[in-house]
């Protein structure tokens, strides 16, 4: 008994001082841009988010939601020339 | 990374509804490109309206009502505690900025004679002004604005103001694109930042999914709380009736004139007013939480063409994605009723009264520092309230830099802050910014959501402190992940003061807002005060009563009372 007791001092106090360790996970995210559509170099969505959640993709050019930060607004949508993008609710929401 | 420098005579930071007027009315009197405003987003898109707004709550229409009479209704919807003549500046001073968004092109809805069509939604007098194509006030005030001269700097977000002794001397930030160290020294700043709408977390679990434009993080509050300046009310949380899980407003400021009702799961109506105020919204969740509950928004019993007039404004306008929302569930106005729920809390003063603490010029208690919107304590004041007071903080800080002149060497200063922003990019594998907010803002509903106690509002405290240290933890890898670690700065500013007000108020208040169950009881014997707080010399957070400034539109005290019990006396069944 006693010596579980000692393990877990040590290792609490290792866990304080111990660094961090990641992992990464995907999400389903609320913008859908139709990569048909969007036009290359074109960064009127990009500039239209309030919370900066979408970036231009370096492979392809296009734009896409880069972070899953939404607030389903729809200022990317509505302001697209090309009605490309169309806005979901996130699926927490939906 | 770099460093940009900029000198202005006037900074204003954050370009939304406020923001927008305040630099226009500025660059009118000043040499092109001497008033520079500081936005986190883009202007075109930013701040709480920007999709627009499908109507003015406190328009005060010649014919339709007084500002004396406005004046009165507010502070009886704020319970008495106001400043009434910050309240009597807006009243006067806000048909002529009605007429001025006239002249730039914003439609109002008019009536045959070609007056405008005034609604009754708050518990007294008539104020709500439709604005069915409001969906164009965000592109028409970035006309404006870009026609004005005013130098527009976007993506840049503030993170500390500068101070010269007792005043205020500028502000510092970065680029949330490149990460370029920003520094404008100026004589006045105007502080347009928005409401702490990333306070309480969304019952989805969902950051993002707030009441408020989530890039209205409390950004105003904390700046001005380190920059010295007093906020007050902070304990009379924002708390609004939403569609559940959208977390957007059902709109019975636009379906209750057309016929639409706030009801009960048996289809029953059982609140007075619909206009959001503490002790609606204590009505909304003694009946959310009854055997009664939920709460819906009724419009099933409208004719087809009212249903198809009401989304016609409500899917283009403010929230347009409700109709997505709606559809997606299998839902429909003229078939099912919308279910509502309680937001998470939140600190603004356009909806209810926790502020950064203003006067009738829109003065801080900083020499120098003006606000003005959301995040400037003149109680319910709105839309039409940020736009007037912008151009009244402009107003009197034109007057006041006339003597006062650009601040030489503030380095130190300047260098600490560069060091205290960027400390994050120096460790990339720390504790991601999402998880960090999600457990502070988890906090914040599990001990300050009221009803609120001593016991639990301590425990929420002792959270927030420790989580003061867990931020040192906390990494970014880019600009924009290290917006959203300044932005968790905030976030927690705000959770301990909205903490430490609500202990320090042994009284409850404003229905909801502060409903203290250990002190159930209103008791202006001994809290007929605002409490402000502030930082004082050695950097703690004080807090401290400051009296109620004379009314100058007395109120009895059964005027006083005007908003309580606003239960419908016997529950009415709606006629089918």
């Amino acid at each position: 008994m006693s010596e579980l007791t000692d393990r877990e001092t040590v290792k609490a106090r290792q866990a304080s001082l111990v660094g961090n360790a990641q992992t990464v996970r995907r999400f389903d995210v609320p913008v859908v841009v139709d990569q048909a559509k969007c036009i290359t170099g074109c960064r009127i969505c990009i500039d239209s988010c309030p919370v900066d959640c979408l970036t231009v993709n370096p492979e392809t050019g296009k734009a896409n939601m880069a972070f899953d930060e939404c607030w389903y607004c729809l200022a990317c949508e509505i302001d697209c020339p090309k009605d490309a993008i169309t806005v979901k609710i996130p699926f927490l929401l939906r | 990374m770099t460093e940009s420098i900029i000198e202005a005579d006037i900074v204003v930071v954050g370009g939304g509804s406020a923001g927008s007027t305040a630099a226009i009315r500025a660059q009118q009197a000043l040499p092109r490109g001497r008033v520079v405003l500081l936005e986190k987003a883009h202007i075109k898109r930013s701040g709480a309206i920007a999709i627009g707004m499908d109507g003015l709550n406190n328009a005060i229409i010649p014919g339709h009502a007084t500002a004396e009479q406005y004046v009165k209704e507010i502070t009886m919807a704020n319970d008495g505690i106001v400043n009434q003549r910050a309240i009597m500046e807006y009243a006067v001073n806000s048909y002529s900025m009605i007429e001025e968004l006239d002249r730039w092109g914003v439609k109002f809805q008019k009536n045959e004679s070609g007056d405008f069509d005034v609604k009754k939604v708050h518990h007294k007098g008539s104020y709500v002004l439709p604005m069915p194509e409001g969906y164009d006030l965000k592109k028409i005030l970035t006309r404006v604005l870009k026609r004005s001269g005013v130098r527009i700097i976007n993506r840049v977000m503030a993170t500390r103001l500068l101070r010269d002794g007792e005043r205020v001397a500028g502000v510092l930030g970065f680029d949330t694109r490149d990460g370029e160290f920003t520094v404008i020294r100026a004589k006045a700043v105007i502080l347009c930042c928005g409401a702490s709408g990333r306070l309480g977390l969304p019952a989805s679990g969902y950051l993002y999914g707030t009441y408020e434009n989530p890039s209205n993080a409390g950004d105003g509050y904390s700046l001005a709380y380190h920059a010295g300046a007093e906020l007050t009310g902070i304990e009379c949380f924002q708390i609004n009736p939403l569609i559940k899980d959208f977390n957007g407003p059902a709109c019975a400021y636009v379906t209750g004139p057309l016929g639409g009702h706030t009801v009960n799961a048996r289809g029953h109506r059982f609140i007075e007013s619909d206009y959001w105020s503490g002790h609606m919204m204590m009505e909304f969740y003694r009946e959310l939480h009854s055997e009664n509950g939920p709460v819906y928004l009724k419009l099933d019993h409208l004719a087809p063409e009212t249903l198809t007039e009401i989304e016609r404004v409500l899917h283009r306008t403010e929230r347009p994605s409700r109709g997505r929302f709606h559809q997606g569930r299998g839902k429909s106005y003229g078939q099912d009723m919308v279910e509502m729920h309680i937001s998470e809390i939140g600190l603004c003063s356009g909806h209810s009264g926790s502020g950064v603490w203003v006067n009738e010029r829109g003065e801080t208690t900083v020499p120098g520092l003006y606000t003005a919107g959301d995040m400037a304590c003149v109680p319910h004041n709105y839309l039409l309230g940020a736009l007037t007071y912008g151009k009244l903080c402009a107003a009197h800080a034109l007057d006041y830099i006339a003597n006062v002149e650009i601040s030489a060497d503030l380095s130190g200063q300047i260098a600490a802050e560069r060091e205290r922003v960027f400390a994050p990019l120096s460790r990339p594998n720390g504790i991601p910014h999402h998880q960090f907010e999600y457990k502070v803002r988890r906090l914040v509903n599990d001990y300050l959501q009221p009803p609120k106690s001593a016991n639990r509002l301590q425990n929420g405290l002792d959270h927030f402190l420790r989580a003061n240290d867990e931020l040192s933890e906390v990494g970014a890898s880019s600009p924009h992940e290290l917006m959203r670690v300044m932005e968790s700065h905030f976030i927690r500013d705000c959770a301990e003061m909205a903490a430490r007000s609500s202990l320090y108020r042994t009284e409850s208040r404003w229905g909801l807002y502060h409903y203290r169950q250990d002190f159930p009881k209103l008791d202006d014997d001994n809290w007929f005060a605002h409490v402000n707080l502030k930082k004082d010399e050695s950097g703690a957070m004080t807090l401290f009563k400051r009296p109620i400034a004379p009314y100058i539109v007395p109120l009895d005290k059964a005027e006083l009372r005007g908003y309580h019990g606003l239960r419908i006396a016997r529950e009415s069944a709606l006629s089918a």
